[in-house]
């Protein structure tokens, strides 16, 4: 049957091929082009939109459609539809170039968020916005990584941005009671870690409110409590040491 | 006349009597920059020949660049009338809606006003605001009727149809005038009654009382309101081809002509008489007898007949002949132009000049500085409601000042600043170069000779040693004037209205909500120390000013009646202030703006360094614009808001070039949302009673989701009751979201700074510690108390106000935590209520209360939809098993391997957070029982993730919890009150309707044809409102915003289409715009979080790549 003649070939154009190594055998379906993310997150729920056609292949630029007994030995069964599921779903694709784009803007916004969730302008003690901070991460020509974690990347991105403007991580507010006993000594230790000592108290018990960084939280929290064995506590005021409230400038 | 020199101004200022200050109000595009320029002319500061086309008072690039006026200013003319000099104070204002505030800085300052109408366009929406205007501020307005050139040479009007249209023209500004008088003897009236009914009342007496029915307009006399050509106070002109036609003139040249007398003449001229040319008479009914009006025939004829023959019909030798009979002298260059409006313009300004009968008409009708009324004044004194019989008697004494307006040096100094304006400091005079002198130019000369001998000196001595610092002072001086040149300044637009002004005197700055009786307890002077009265500061008149257009010109002293510049101000003046010498003076009564600031943007430098400079530039604007606000919100944003789009454009230019110098952009602002459950409804979206079954189907659903990720540890039950364990298996907590009713939100929300003090108080008694409150305080939180259990009501909430665990967000938002556990009794919220009673039932807090407090604080502060705040939600905790962590320490251990372990998969910034948030709970409870605890773990640190944990799953089941009940958007809303008159009301109600608005009533103004609709606006929706309404209605509805409440959007965000009736209805996919879904995915897009949408919708539609086809 292997005549190729242009009467009875179907040529398939804007194909995504998902693979999948099953049983030593390789199987490939023919998808779209941007459609096959759209299938795994649930938005796109007609299979018919995914697949160009629902028969598995060994190779599919090259046309040749998978053996039935390698199909049931492999799947366990021989129906198409469902073989087809489960390689969209566990099978191995190269994302195309939009769900690429898209993914990458979803998490530059989602980094960008969580900067401008964490921080503050250090003179106004007031939040930047969204749009700023992006605009900022631009400026720094911050490239997103697929890879790794939103977060993870936000934090790098605040220490990038501290370079080119002023931004800094919102300060925590805390409270601390140390016994009197050990009162001068921690706090020898814990002065390089406070950022601003806002009061102090030394009667029976040294009492502090500070702000400090969120970052070396818990080191506070680990000092405090090997160093007092559990008579020192720890109290977070606030999470987020910012202006509350609008402000009419005047 | 040639230019007017200074000392001669001076001169003037000082004899009120013959000081004129008037102001130009009209729409959009009715001529009065243009007719400030003939007025202009006439004092020779600019050409005739410019008059009208150089816009002399429109000192901006952008006015000049748009066409319209921005700003008003203004310009001190000369005028005589045989041997009386006038000094006329003339303020140009601009006509756009949208810079109506500056409208009224300029109308308070002026006596009168000449209002502009277009001979084509008649009485427009402005035109009406700004009769309005001038009404409220009790100023007298005279009519200039312009652009009669565009009735002969656009309308091709004959002179008998252009006399009647100019009729109904007067007509109709007379209704507008009549409109506005008798809604004020309404007013004045329903004052009245208000009164008597009180009095009626107090006195409790019967009696017959015979009840007044008449409205009190036959009463009032108010012809001399009106505007009527032979009273004298209506001018018709032709500012652009510069010529008008006041009665008065004519009646004088006609009078002399025909043998009438001038009186007569002036009195028949307009109206329905004519010329019996036979007898020489004037008679009555021309109309009656088909006669052609005096007005037409002696008047209009007249100068149809010169349009006719120049611009129509080029006739030369017919333009000469009148020309001659004109006795104009006409200049060869004109008469040869190829466009004959130069020659029209030529002949016109010399037989008519448009400055004469205009300023004529202002020094005869508009009141001096010294016949100002004596309502006006007790207006302007009493503030807000206060009635003036009620100010302290040295004040009612002002009064005798104001009307006096004397330049007597004893006389109590009064000063009223309208607005700041912000001037480069280059332009200021002290600052401007002057042309050099024959001798200073000599002595340049000299100097730079010398300078080049000692450089020649210099050159030869460097060559024997390096002499690089002659340089150096040279390379700085001009760094020095650039940082000068850059500088604004800001100068108080101001009117002096009694006493002298001098330059470096002190005075009192009122403040708008000073209050004199205060000041004169105190008994002070403005030359003393500052005293301590509110609203009071000392500021000294660094440098006065005369206005001159573009320029200003120094002066020494200022006396009274005079409008002038003030430097120095702008450490003391945000934008409006009284300024006296006497403390007994109250401040004047804060201006009226017609449009206030209702278009809101957020503003942002380009680069984020420049922020400062930014916010500095803000600071500015806001005390040099009257109208426009800047604001920083919570959320970071700087938010501008203005009149309307031309006016945010003006201000952005403003940013941009003059106060803060540096790229900005303008957006949207962000709207805030809030996420709430609703009670299941009992209709679907078709109307169809919601089966059984269906319901749960629907669950079912939800389960089904929240199973993909937590399937073991997560249990939802048919009632919406969330069961999670946390990951270690050691606790689990029951949740269940409801519903707060409306009424209880809103509750919560007023009194959220009561609820924070109370938090407060439980954080301080939970350590132990006593704080002393105040009785009141504790009266409020008991009304509190009392109110949430009246409002609490039914079988549900029983007992539930008792049993209140926490608010949230924040501690003190509008979501309620509520302990439902049974057999664990923790004291309440309200237990600094109940202070000596804790001998019976010792409460107890267990372990890791405040883990749960914690997890709500998260859960609500950004809920499942788009991680925006929640609100009206009772989170209800059933059920909280925690299996004693101490005894099992193996298996903690091991638990507690892998919490860690999963969130350091997270990276370090979650692990951070969870460390940030149980450390949070733990340090809370530093109760006695968390001590006892420490000691008992030992130096184990094991505990620390597990309220960790607890925390995620508390956050977890409220978020779960929320989930299953029918989630529901909350938009913020606006009240918007909009003023349209009936031939507007529909076009209002088509943009409400485009845009969500819901109209809650609309009724009439007693006594005009204004309606005042009510409606309510998503926030969403209010971007470009203003705008739009504007725009549909050409300016003659204005809206006014301003934010109220919280409203529930009744559609659901999830809701797809499930029984057979709704297919039918909205088709499978049900994208027939579905409000809360859109809200809903604009926040997820904008925050980067996950929208359930396809990339492509269409797989066959995309493009073909491939390229062998």
């Amino acid at each position: 049957m292997s005549i190729f003649t242009p009467t009875n070939q179907i040529r398939l154009t804007n194909v995504a091929v998902v693979r999948m190594k099953k049983g030593g055998k390789r199987f490939e379906i023919a998808c779209y082009k941007n459609k096959v993310m759209s299938w795994r997150s649930g938005a796109e729920k007609d299979l018919d939109e995914v697949l160009q056609t629902n028969s598995v292949f060994v190779n599919v630029s090259k046309g040749q459609v998978a053996k039935k007994d390698d199909l049931s030995k492999a799947f366990g069964t021989d129906d198409l539809t469902e073989i087809c599921k489960q390689i969209l779903a566990k099978g191995e694709l190269q994302v195309s170039d939009k769900e690429r784009q898209s993914q990458l803007e979803t998490m530059f916004r989602d980094i960008a968020t969580i900067v401008a969730e964490k921080c503050v302008n250090p003179e106004t003690k007031r939040p930047y916005t969204v749009s700023l901070i992006e605009r900022a991460m631009k400026d720094i020509h911050y490239s997103v990584k697929a890879n790794k974690s939103t977060k993870q990347q936000a934090l790098e991105v605040i220490r990038q941005l501290k370079e080119s403007m002023q931004i800094q991580r919102a300060h925590m507010r805390l409270r601390l009671v140390l016994p009197a006993k050990e009162g001068k000594r921690l706090k020898e230790k814990l002065k390089p870690l406070l950022k601003v000592v806002e009061s102090e108290e030394f009667d029976e018990e040294l009492e502090m409110v500070c702000l400090v960084d969120p970052g070396c939280f818990r080191e506070i929290d680990e000092l405090i409590r090997c160093e007092t064995k559990g008579r020192g506590s720890l109290e977070v005021l606030s999470l987020k040491d910012v202006e509350e409230g609008d402000e009419k400038l005047e | 006349m040639g230019h007017t020199s200074l000392e001669k101004i001076i001169a003037l200022q000082r004899n009120p009597a013959n000081i004129r200050n008037l102001c130009i109000l009209a729409h959009v595009d009715h001529g009065k920059t243009t007719l400030a320029d003939c007025l202009v002319a006439s004092n020779g500061i600019i050409s005739n020949r410019l008059a009208g086309k150089l816009r002399y008072l429109d000192s901006r690039e952008d006015e000049q660049i748009r066409g319209i006026t921005m700003k008003s200013s203004a310009i001190s003319l000369l005028y005589a009338i045989g041997e009386k000099e006038y000094l006329l104070n003339l303020i140009d204002s601009p006509g756009h809606v949208d810079f109506s505030s500056e409208v009224s800085t300029a109308v308070r300052l002026c006596d009168g006003a000449i209002v502009v109408i277009d001979a084509v366009e008649g009485v427009c929406p402005q035109t009406q605001v700004v009769l309005r205007q001038a009404w409220l501020e009790n100023i007298r307005p005279v009519l200039v009727v312009n652009k009669m050139d565009r009735l002969i040479t656009e309308l091709k009007l004959t002179s008998q149809e252009a006399y009647i249209h100019l009729q109904k023209i007067l007509e109709q500004v007379n209704a507008v005038t009549g409109t506005l008088f008798t809604s004020k003897v309404l007013e004045e009236r329903a004052e009245k009654e208000k009164e008597e009914k009180e009095e009626k009342e107090s006195e409790a007496s019967g009696g017959d009382q015979v009840y007044d029915w008449s409205a009190g307009l036959e009463e009032t006399d108010d012809s001399h309101l009106y505007f009527s050509p032979d009273q004298g106070n209506v001018v018709f002109a032709s500012a652009i081809d510069g010529w008008d036609s006041g009665m008065a003139q004519f009646a004088h040249i006609y009078s002399q002509r025909m043998g009438i007398r001038a009186e007569v003449l002036l009195k028949t001229l307009w109206g329905d008489f004519y010329l019996n040319a036979k007898a020489k008479k004037i008679m009555k009914g021309a109309q009656a007898k088909g006669k052609k009006p005096l007005f037409v025939q002696l008047v209009l004829d007249n100068i149809w007949s010169l349009y006719d023959a120049v611009v129509t019909r080029r006739d030369k030798e017919k333009v000469e002949k009148m020309v001659t009979s004109l006795g104009v002298k006409l200049m060869a260059r004109d008469s040869r132009h190829s466009d004959p409006k130069v020659l029209l313009s030529a002949i016109c300004s010399q037989w008519l000049p448009v400055s004469q009968a205009v300023l004529s008409m202002v020094c005869e009708k508009l009141p001096s500085p010294l016949d100002m009324a004596a309502e006006r004044v007790e207006k302007l004194m009493s503030v807000g409601a206060r009635r003036f019989d009620s100010l302290p008697k040295e004040t009612q004494e002002l009064k005798q000042a104001f009307l006096q307006c004397s330049s007597e040096e004893n006389a109590p100094v009064i000063v009223f600043v309208s607005k700041m304006f912000a001037v480069d400091t280059k332009a200021l005079p002290q600052n401007k170069q002057r042309p050099l002198t024959q001798e200073e130019i000599a002595q340049r000369r000299e100097l730079a000779r010398q300078r080049h001998a000692d450089r020649l000196a210099a050159n030869q001595q460097a060559e024997n040693q390096d002499a690089l610092p002659v340089s150096c002072p040279a390379l700085r001086q001009p760094k020095l004037e650039e940082d000068e040149g850059t500088k604004e300044t800001f100068v108080a637009f101001a009117r002096v209205y009694s006493g002298v002004v001098k330059r470096g005197q002190r005075m009192f700055v009122l403040g708008p909500k000073f209050d004199p009786t205060q000041a004169l307890s105190m008994g002070c002077s403005a030359s003393d120390a500052l005293p301590a009265v509110p609203h009071l500061s000392c500021c000294s008149m660094e440098s006065l000013y005369l206005l001159m257009g573009r320029e200003l010109e120094g002066l020494e002293e200022v006396p009274s009646g005079n409008i002038l510049g003030i430097g120095g101000l702008e450490e003391c003046v945000l934008k409006s202030a009284t300024l006296s010498t006497s403390p007994a003076c109250p401040p004047f009564t804060p201006l009226n703006f017609e449009a206030a600031a209702i278009v809101r943007v957020a503003i942002e430098p380009k680069h984020p360094s420049e922020m400062p400079k930014l916010v500095h530039g803000m600071r500015l604007l806001n005390q040099a614009d009257p109208c426009a606000e800047v604001l920083i919100q919570e959320t970071g944003e700087h938010v501008l808001v203005t009149a309307g789009e031309v006016h945010l454009q003006r201000c952005l230019d403003d940013l941009r070039d003059r106060f803060a110098k540096i790229e900005i952009s303008a957006s949207k602002p962000i709207i805030p949302f809030r996420e709430t459950v609703v009670r299941p409804p009992k209709v679907d979206m078709v109307n169809e009673e919601v089966g059984k079954q269906q319901k749960v189907a629907i669950i079912h659903q939800v389960k089904e989701v929240s199973q993909g990720r937590l399937s073991d540890t997560l249990h939802v039950d048919s009632s919406g009751l969330v069961t999670l364990t946390t990951p270690n298996r050691l606790a689990t907590v029951a949740v269940r979201a409801i519903p707060l009713p409306q009424d209880v939100t809103r509750l919560l929300e007023d009194s959220s700074e009561l609820i924070r003090t109370l938090e407060q108080l439980n954080m301080s008694l939970r350590e132990g510690r006593r704080i002393d409150v105040s009785p009141r305080t504790l009266e409020a939180i008991t009304e509190l108390k009392s109110q949430l259990e009246s409002l609490l009501q039914g079988r549900k909430w029983r007992n539930t106000v008792e049993r209140i665990w926490a608010f949230g967000p924040r501690r003190y938002g509008p979501n309620i935590l509520l302990n439902s556990v049974e057999g664990y009794h923790r004291p309440s919220v309200w237990q600094c209520l109940v202070k000596g009673e804790r001998s019976g039932e010792a409460p107890v807090v267990r372990d890791f209360d405040n883990s749960i407090v914690s997890g709500f604080q998260l859960a609500t502060l950004s809920g499942p939809m788009c991680e925006e705040p929640l609100m009206g939600v009772c989170f209800s905790v059933e059920q909280w098993d925690i299996q004693s962590s101490s005894e099992p320490q193996h298996q903690d251990s091991v638990e507690e391997d892998s919490a860690s372990h999963e969130a350091s998969g997270d990276g370090t910034s979650t692990a951070e957070g969870t460390s940030e948030t149980s450390a949070q709970a733990e340090g809370i409870t530093a109760g006695p029982s968390q001590a006892k605890r420490r000691t008992e773990a030992g130096s184990v640190d094991c505990y620390g993730p597990v309220s960790g944990q607890l925390i995620a799953a508390m956050k977890d089941a409220c978020r779960h919890a929320f989930q299953a009940q029918p989630q529901r958007l909350m938009a913020a809303m606006y009240t918007c009150e909009i003023m349209a008159t009936a031939e507007v009301l529909g076009r209002v109600y088509g943009v409400l309707g485009k845009r969500e608005g819901r109209v809650l009533h609309e009724e009439m103004k007693e006594g005009t044809d204004m309606f005042i609709i009510k409606a309510i606006l998503p926030v969403a929706e209010s971007f470009g409102f203003a705008d739009e309404i504007r725009k549909r209605t050409s300016g003659l509805a204005s809206p006014q915003l301003v934010f109220s409440h919280w409203e529930v959007i009744s559609s659901d965000p999830y809701w797809v289409p499930t029984t057979e009736e709704e297919y039918l209805h909205f088709g499978e996919k049900a994208d027939s715009a579905n409000q809360a879904l859109k809200y809903m995915n604009a926040v997820r897009r904008r925050k980067g979080l996950y929208v359930e949408e396809k990339i492509v919708e269409h797989a066959e539609k995309q493009r073909t790549l491939s390229k062998n086809k």
